[in-house]
């Protein structure tokens, strides 16, 4: 009887989560594909101001895409709001269904290799004191003192037509580990389709670059 | 007195050079310099977005700030040193400095 019913339960484990995924893989088939394309990618020739992330390349967890698929990105600092806030057409276990898929089919298989990324880091002194003067002399022209994305620079590059729009760092889901990675590897590195936001490797060690990440977590970031 | 002083300047000015610094595609053109004390660097802009040249050397320590596209920005050599400049904004930009 104990062995009925634990067959029973593993059965209905595995359909449920076997139809869970493919309600999520039927959403982004129908929906998340037209703009993030069938391989993630965003090469689907549709022609938009702002280039859909490259979901082959996130460093999203399963909670952060369930978030932004939410509430959309502009919620989470994205200057536009081209990601919208898809709450509005599905309910919450559709969402967890698509951000699992999501993340299973292009983030997951990834785990390993980001991991790695840090692990292979060399973080020794970190500290606020740091962080806060790199930021002040390099991120704040682009990101703003404050971190809210409005800057000198930002507005020449309107007037020059280049159009460059910083994430609004008060509000992004980043964990600081994500904006060390971030820092370090730069946006193309994570799915941005232009080399706007540069990798810092080269100017910074790590220990620099995670002094960094602990200031915008710390002092930048929203406490929500 | 006054005539020696500006003798003096006139000297300096006839013989302090100005050395032209091209910011294209996100790099110092050339990246590798020689100047004099006395001497000026003329920054242009040939990228279509801005740029911030500065050095942290103690001795010749300046930041432009924001430099527009199509903008000229200069600094004086005031002393003798090997420094780096840099620009704020874009992290592979790199022009090293020699004094003579």
């Amino acid at each position: 009887m104990k062995t009925l019913l634990f067959i029973i339960l593993i059965s209905n484990i595995l359909f449920a989560s076997e139809k869970n995924t493919n309600i999520g893989e039927e959403i982004y088939n129908t929906t998340c594909i037209s703009c993030h394309g069938i391989d993630g990618k965003s090469n689907t020739g549709m022609k938009l101001s702002v280039k859909p992330r490259i979901l082959a390349n996130s460093i999203l967890s399963q909670k952060q895409i369930k978030m932004i698929v939410a509430k959309g990105a502009h919620e989470f600092g994205a200057y536009s709001d081209i990601m919208p806030n898809f709450s509005y057409i599905y309910k919450d276990a559709q969402i967890e269904s698509v951000s699992k898929y999501v993340y299973n089919k292009f983030v997951a298989p990834r785990e390993t290799k980001i991991k790695a990324m840090y692990d292979n880091s060399d973080i020794k002194n970190v500290t606020l004191k740091r962080g806060k003067k790199i930021f002040k002399r390099n991120c704040a022209l682009c990101h703003g003192i404050t971190g809210n994305g409005k800057s000198e620079y930002v507005e020449m590059s309107i007037q020059n037509k280049q159009f460059i729009y910083p994430y609004d760092l008060r509000k992004i889901l980043l964990n600081k580990k994500q904006i060390f990675l971030f820092a370090k590897y730069g946006g193309l590195e994570w799915g941005t389709h232009e080399n706007i936001m540069p990798s810092w490797k080269k100017k910074y060690n790590d220990s620099d670059l995670m002094s960094v990440a602990k200031y915008i977590d710390e002092v930048i970031k929203d406490k929500k | 007195m006054k005539k020696l002083i500006t003798i003096g300047l006139l000297i300096t000015t006839m013989y302090s050079a100005e050395h032209i610094i091209d910011q294209k595609n996100k790099h110092y053109v050339p990246n590798n310099i020689t100047v004099a004390v006395g001497d000026t660097l003329v920054f242009k802009n040939s990228d279509s977005f801005a740029h911030n040249a500065y050095t942290d050397d103690e001795k010749n320590e300046f930041d432009f700030g924001m430099q527009a596209p199509g903008k000229d920005k200069r600094v004086e050599i005031k002393e003798k040193s090997d420094f780096v400049i840099e620009c704020a904004i874009h992290p592979n930009m790199s022009l090293q400095v020699h004094v003579k």
